[in-house]
């Protein structure tokens, strides 16, 4: 797959040498040299990612190259690319932590600062808790809660994070907000946790609760997206069950404002080759996330209006700065 | 067994073979070269694993890792700079064996109690997984917090003759991993409003700063003494250790596979805390403890076989409960979801076949590791002929290019120079170097398993006081840190003694 990459990038390289040698005037296409995608967490987004720039690798013949510029919530990358040259070899593979490391203070830009390129893919967070408890709904979980003496412990991935933001509105349109405590798990430590018992639920992202609810040690009682998840088909919604949540988390692709149209128009139709394909299809099952191309112009009202939703929510829960 | 011969007929296919040895081929390149680390050496090999099948790329990675992991000792024993944290207690008594003429040794030595330590852990593995893993989830934050507390102690035996200084060392590092966003309330700490400092320092980046430009500096300022040099080349040749002896030192090789097999299999620990466990214990449970940093032979097998033994015991909660030990594992669980094998509690029911296809892959991983290192010591003994200059402008490009390379950042390059130097006054001043990888290692983990638990109990201590695993941990550490007083305070009641005589 390498090899062949190269080969071909190879060979269009010595057309484009040929045909500048011979047409003299004709101008270079983009893009003529590698395009750097900054990667701003582990865990599925670098796997989705991985796979994606290689999958582009192929459509544009030119190397796309993964890099990792992890930490701060996304500052860290956000804040490489931002400063970056508009001209579409820099490019973020996004979520709507821009939002987040936004309204939270750590950056001190917003969306406006990036062009967006499209969206690629989706991913659903979802509740577990541990079978043995015996909860298997929503109304049994506000029972749980409310005859419960002390605090009730739900784990999360960190202060701020989109699992804490779904977790507090979750709870909070249960109306048992108050009585929660909200526990950080770095790396995905959430499913050892509540298989110990050490807390009580916990949001985390599907893939790391299927394996679990297969050996029947935990029990997913809702995700909080529109519709269901494939890799969970019998779990239900929490607006099937009658709390009006409706949180997903989306990935994809943006460059720095600036960055000429027709530009982002050739990596706008890379990355949709690149979702059609079915290498990207079949992962996503495997990794557990949604394929989701949205082109350049939709995906930009996405992220506006989601903008001021979590804004909002943030403000609610006096994280916002 | 049938599902054990259908994973022998999927692993011993000649493509299967070859992607192992290629992958511990580049990991033992990449592991062995200061400044290359295996983790980019898997990021790297990432992508090409996406077109093959399964279990040839699932073999490539594991192949990877496995000779990253054995790689990391090369470098540490032939230049005193290791090549993966997990080897940084192999420098101690591995450096020195080299500066002793018995580099060869030391480097045979190394590779054969590593792959005894890795296959020990497979075989730990694939007897007990199930009961491991349970256990091993008993291992919550405060179990998790005293376990590191008592890794901590260990720098009493890294500090030479001056707990203080050892305790200045072990600090240090500490308070150099907390630069950044924390990872819990993500408040940024000691950035001073620079966008490079939020992401802190890398591990890596500063273990090559500390190792490599003390050897840079120290190469250039050392012109005068070519007799020493000349020396030291004509030592070098390529023995073998004896069976003889390995045989002698069975019982601390069984030793340190055990203990390393049981820290890998707890979630959240990893190499690093194993090899340095296993050298304090080979150092306290010796007969001569004084000639540990010295080039006793005790120091290189029991940091070695233990940080083999992790990567078995790794695997363990990688494969059972789906959760990475380190950013290398991490690559690994990322190639595994991309071809749908999906680690946590129903991958035994679900992915038997390349279960059981992955211990065949380790296995032959380490025979690979083995064949390809015994041959390399040939090689590798012939990097000490290099003029010592010259060798330090080699490490010098290799360190920058490595500390570019693990985030594509420059300012990684100017943090390297910057701990370097640091590193370089403290070893003028006659402070240990070991113990700041000890508190970077350990320090986030402490940290973030004591709030994690604060958060718990909300508040209370409690927590840590009505768990006996707990309490059992701060015995021990309590021990260690006692046994260190009481013998320096009776060292310098006899220094002070004999100046009292010389004064009379």
């Amino acid at each position: 797959m390498k090899l062949k990459t190269s080969i071909k990038s190879g060979l269009t390289a010595a057309l484009t040498a040929g045909l500048m040698a011979f047409g003299g005037a004709a101008k270079a296409e983009y893009p003529e040299k590698p395009v750097e995608m900054t990667i701003l967490f582990g865990g599925t987004a670098n796997t989705i990612a991985q796979l994606l720039s290689e999958l582009m690798t192929e459509e544009l013949g030119q190397p796309v190259v993964p890099v990792s510029r992890t930490g701060g919530g996304g500052a860290v990358g956000y804040s490489h690319v931002v400063a970056t040259a508009p001209d579409g070899y820099n490019v973020v593979w996004n979520s709507n932590s821009i939002s987040t490391a936004h309204h939270t203070g750590r950056v001190p830009f917003d969306h406006s600062a990036f062009t967006p390129i499209a969206r690629v893919s989706t991913e659903i967070p979802a509740l577990a808790v541990n079978s043995e408890t015996g909860w298997d709904s929503l109304d049994d979980l506000k029972a749980a809660v409310e005859a419960t003496d002390g605090r009730f412990n739900v784990g999360i991935s960190g202060k701020g994070s989109f699992t804490h933001l779904t977790s507090a509105a979750l709870f909070d349109a249960m109306g048992v907000g108050d009585k929660v405590a909200y526990i950080s798990y770095g790396q995905g430590n959430a499913p050892v946790e509540l298989l110990a018992g050490r807390i009580d639920a916990a949001i985390q992202w599907p893939g790391q609760f299927v394996s679990y609810v297969e050996s029947g040690d935990l029990n997913v009682i809702a995700v909080t997206g529109e519709e269901r998840v494939d890799i969970l088909p019998d779990v239900p919604t929490a607006q099937e069950q009658g709390v009006d949540v409706n949180i997903s988390m989306w990935r994809g692709l943006a460059a720095p404002a600036g960055t000429p149209d027709d530009v982002v128009a050739t990596l706008q139709a890379a990355a949709e080759a690149a979702v059609a394909s079915d290498d990207f299809q079949n992962a996503a099952g495997n990794v557990g996330f949604a394929p989701a191309f949205l082109d350049a112009e939709a995906f930009g009202a996405l992220i506006e209006r989601d903008d001021a939703f979590y804004g909002d929510l943030l403000q609610q829960l006096g994280m916002a700065q | 067994m049938d599902l054990f011969l259908d994973a022998l007929a999927l692993v011993l296919t000649p493509m299967a073979i070859a992607s192992i040895g290629l992958g511990a081929l580049v990991g033992l390149i990449f592991g062995s070269i200061p400044g290359l680390t295996f983790t980019v050496a898997l990021a790297l090999a990432l992508p090409i694993t996406f077109g093959m099948d399964p279990v040839p790329a699932i073999g490539l990675l594991l192949g990877t890792y496995i000779g990253g992991m054995t790689g990391g000792s090369v470098s540490a024993i032939l230049l005193g700079i290791p090549g993966t944290p997990s080897a940084a207690a192999t420098v101690l008594d591995g450096h020195q064996m080299t500066k002793q003429g018995e580099a060869s040794i030391a480097l045979g030595t190394a590779v054969i109690v590593s792959v005894f330590g890795g296959l020990f852990s497979l075989l730990v593995m694939i007897v007990s997984v199930d009961l491991v893993s349970r256990l091993a989830i008993g291992f919550g934050p405060a179990e998790l917090f005293a376990l590191v507390l008592f890794g901590m102690s260990t720098i009493c035996g890294l500090c030479g003759d001056s707990l203080i200084k050892g305790l200045i060392s072990g600090v240090l590092g500490l308070m150099i991993m907390t630069v950044g966003i924390d990872a819990i309330d993500g408040v940024p700490r000691m950035t001073f409003g620079s966008i490079n400092l939020l992401q802190g320092v890398n591990l890596l980046v500063a273990m090559i700063g500390l190792f490599a430009v003390p050897f840079i500096i120290e190469a250039f300022s050392q012109k005068g003494e070519r007799d020493i040099q000349a020396q030291r080349v004509a030592k070098v040749r390529a023995e073998l250790p004896s069976l003889k002896m390995l045989f002698g030192k069975i019982s601390l090789i069984l030793r340190c596979s055990a203990l390393g097999t049981g820290i890998g299999a707890i979630p959240g620990t990893g190499g690093a805390i194993a090899s340095f466990l296993a050298y304090d214990h080979a150092k306290r449970f010796s007969k001569k403890p004084q000639s540990f940093g010295k080039g006793n032979m005790e120091g290189v097998i029991a940091p070695e076989a233990a940080n083999n033994a992790v990567t078995g015991g790794t695997l363990i909660p990688l494969l059972s409960l789906g959760i990475p030990g380190d950013p290398a594992t991490a690559i690994v669980l990322a190639g595994l979801m991309i071809h749908g094998i999906q680690p946590g509690p129903a991958l035994f029911m679900n992915n038997a076949g390349e279960v059981y296809g992955m211990y065949v892959a380790v296995a032959l991983a380490y025979l690979w590791v083995l064949a390809l290192q015994l041959m390399g010591i040939r090689i590798f003994v012939h990097v000490l002929k290099i003029p010592r200059e010259m060798l330090a402008v080699a490490v010098l490009v290799l360190c920058a290019i490595g500390a570019y390379s693990i985030r594509n950042s420059a300012f990684d390059i100017y943090a390297m120079g910057a701990i370097g130097l640091l590193a370089y006054v403290l070893v003028a001043v006659r402070v240990p170097i070991t113990p700041i990888i000890l508190g970077m290692v350990l320090g986030p983990t402490l940290e973030n398993e004591f709030r994690t638990a604060m958060m718990l109990s909300g508040g209370s201590f409690d927590i840590f006081l009505n768990s006996p695993t707990v309490l059992v941990f701060f015995a021990l550490a309590a021990g260690v840190i006692g046994l260190q007083v009481v013998a320096e305070l009776k060292l310098r009641k006899k220094t002070k003694e004999k100046i009292e005589m010389t004064d009379a």
